[in-house]
């Protein structure tokens, strides 16, 4: 009786059709002022639901990269305009969103939304019509592996985020690894990668199991991977799941050499919501505010002056997806989506991201480098790659007990 | 042989604790239907508001989240009188259908209010962390905490109700409104109580599990299938069969997680939840309708 009640309504708001950036004035650096019917460049992101969080820094770097576009000339000489909307985190209402997008608000030109499980249904749709979308906000491989012509992957694909940290760990000498995830498509993708990438470097995987998304006690999860006794323990996991892991660690005792996970682990609310147990916990991040990347000291200042608040790693990516965007329409010279499509699979340039963007023929990103990050005091210093690193792995934790 | 035994009271432990918070929300629901047949959709959200209480006062004061009940409690209190007196009264004699509609709507407008006002961030108040050893089993501490004051609180709810005028008055009330009406007593104001103090126990709830997961404007739909398994296990309306209800769940979660998996463990709960309704649908301690 409950249950059958309709959990969510399929009415999308929209986020900010109306309040989609004005052609600059007169721009800086000498760009004439944008001319003509606006392009119009539609995407919906989650900004409620589970992943509204995260997805709302998406947003917050799409609309600044529509104002810089607009500053620099637009594209193609015409001002450029935003229509987000809100898929709620939910796949079904954000396929439907893109539907209407293409069909209802006529979009030149679209972007993707955010997470995995989202991009990979609205993906039918962009494909459907033809319409080349650079996933800003998705890294499960599974996208990719449909023959899909238009979706194109912005940065690392989920099954590598952990890579480095494995490294890291085997060349301190750790042997065991356990992997937990929440079962949703990003997680899932972690997981199986890091599986496959813990028996090739010749690591033992001694536990795995899944939990279900908004699980709010995982202590019997936590015993059993205390019984197997991993050197590492990894999470495919996003801030809440990462917290509540951590925490339950500590009430029962887990001590492993070391902690990370995947999503949670990277953003400022996970150190500021565990405090100093949130200390020698790795993570794997698709950007840092650190890095000297091109244009990243730009970024970071412009973005926290628009939006009060410091860029997070999926701001990094929904801007680099801005930038390629426009690169792809300068090269294209056109809006044809055929052409557009052409140069996406060929572009190989910097953006905000570490590494460069470059897709195979698949459209899977191969050219984007993840870094790993370590909280150490309340520091999270990049601790690898070695070339962008400032700051050295501190290992192994030690147990909580030893801890203050 | 000793190991399995440790594991076996650790993961039953970890259950009863659980259990003591499922307790703690449930019995809201339950008295809330018990008295005027109300399942109230929007109890869940009434937990977010007493954990955002919580956890908006942490970051701005840093004050201890157990000392912050005192100001939960008598918050969410009015919050549940006011919104009983205004809004649900006027469905109390309505059919079923009609109830669930509106409070599921106030569950919506809550919901979407605190996305607007407080945003989607997920908040955490680092407040009692870590746990200690009893033997071989490891104990939460701020889950044991949590626990206590589950007991204590849903004890004193069970006190007042038993023991007190309004608390009789309230289930005169419950058992027949009309009787009680002619008997004298104000079926009006007893409901009212009954939804504010209901409201009072899941803001309480809502306090006690800020310091245990995140606190985010939806937290409120993870713990509610909880809470509704818990009451029609234990008897939709019964006080006690909610507390029994939540331990039971408490510890058959806690079980089928180990047994099998965390995913496993939800499907267990719902296929208890069928086999009771099958096998006795007033639950453990409730009464079977007329």
């Amino acid at each position: 009786m409950i249950g059958a009640l309709p959990v969510a309504i399929g009415v999308a708001a929209v986020a900010c059709g109306g309040e989609a950036a004005t052609p600059a004035a007169p721009a800086s650096g000498g760009a004439a002022a944008p001319k003509g019917a606006p392009i119009k460049v539609g995407a919906s992101v989650s900004t409620t639901g589970s992943n509204g969080k995260t997805g709302l820094y998406q947003v917050e770097a799409y609309k600044l990269w529509i104002d810089q576009v607009n500053a620099r000339g637009g594209l193609l000489g015409r001002p450029v305009e935003m229509i987000i909307l809100d898929d709620e985190s939910d796949p079904t209402i954000g396929t439907k969103l893109y539907e209407k997008l293409i069909n209802e608000d006529k979009v030149d030109l679209v972007m993707g939304p955010y997470s995995s499980s989202v991009t990979q249904a609205v993906s039918t749709v962009t494909e459907k019509y033809k319409f080349p979308m650079l996933a800003a906000g998705a890294s499960a491989s599974d996208i990719w592996k449909r023959n899909y012509k238009y979706i194109f992957g912005v940065y690392s694909v989920a099954e590598s985020y952990f890579y480095s940290v494995i490294d890291i760990a085997k060349a301190a000498g750790m042997q065991t690894v356990a992997i937990v995830n929440e079962d949703t498509v990003f997680p899932k993708a972690t997981a199986a990668g890091t599986a496959e990438y813990v028996r090739k470097q010749g690591l033992r995987i001694v536990f795995q199991e899944q939990y279900p998304a908004k699980a709010t006690d995982l202590s019997s999860l936590i015993t059993k991977v205390k019984a197997a006794k991993p050197d590492v323990l990894v999470g495919g996991s996003y801030q809440p799941d990462s917290i509540l892991l951590t925490r339950q660690a500590k009430e029962l005792d887990l001590n492993v050499k070391l902690l990370a996970f995947s999503v949670g682990a990277a953003i400022p609310e996970f150190g500021t919501g565990l405090g100093k147990d949130a200390d020698f916990v790795m993570g794997p991040s698709m950007w840092e505010p650190v890095l000297k990347t091109k244009g990243n000291v730009e970024f970071v200042e412009t973005y926290t002056k628009k939006w009060n608040r410091e860029p997070d790693y999926h701001s990094a990516t929904g801007f680099a997806g801005g930038q390629i965007l426009e690169a792809a329409v300068a090269k294209a010279k056109s809006l044809d989506r055929e052409k557009i499509r052409e140069a996406l699979s060929s572009l190989d340039i910097e953006t905000v991201l570490p590494g460069r963007y470059k897709v195979d023929d698949t459209g899977t990103q191969t050219a984007h480098i993840a870094v790993v990050i370590q909280w150490q005091g309340k520091e999270k210093p990049v601790i690898a790659p070695d070339s962008m690193a400032n700051g050295k792995p501190k290992l192994p934790t030690p147990e909580w007990k030893a801890r203050p | 042989m000793g190991t399995d035994l440790a594991t076996a009271a650790q993961v039953v432990v970890s259950g009863l604790l659980l259990g003591g918070l499922y307790a703690l929300l449930a019995g809201g629901l339950t008295l809330v239907f018990g008295v005027m047949r109300v399942i109230n959709l929007a109890h869940g959200e009434l937990l977010m508001l007493g954990a955002y209480v919580a956890c908006l006062l942490f970051a701005a004061t840093g004050l201890n989240p157990i000392v912050a009940l005192l100001v939960s409690i008598p918050v969410l209190f009015v919050v549940g009188a006011v919104t009983q007196r205004f809004v649900v009264n006027r469905v109390v004699n309505a059919p079923l259908l009609t109830s669930l509609l509106l409070t599921y709507g106030l569950s919506l407008v809550v919901t979407g209010t605190a996305q607007a006002v407080w945003t989607n961030d997920y908040r955490s108040v680092p407040f009692i962390t870590g746990g200690f050893a009893l033997g071989e089993v490891s104990i939460s501490r701020p889950r044991l905490l949590a626990f206590a004051v589950s007991l204590v609180l849903t004890g004193a709810a069970h006190v007042f109700l038993t023991r007190t005028r309004w608390g009789k008055a309230m289930r005169a009330t419950a058992q027949n409104a009309d009787v009680a009406l002619a008997c004298g007593i104000d079926i009006d104001r007893a409901r009212m109580l009954a939804f504010g103090i209901a409201s009072a126990l899941a803001g309480a709830a809502g306090t006690l599990v800020s310091f245990l997961y995140s606190v985010y404007p939806e937290m409120g739909r993870a713990f509610m299938l909880k809470a509704f398994a818990v009451i029609v296990l234990g008897g939709l309306g019964s006080f006690p069969g909610a507390l029994i209800g939540a331990m039971i769940l408490g510890v058959v979660e806690a079980g089928a997680a180990y047994l099998s998996t965390t995913q496993i463990a939800e499907a267990v709960i719902y296929i208890m939840l069928l086999a009771m309704l099958l096998v006795r649908p007033h639950g453990l301690l409730g009464t079977a309708e007329r």
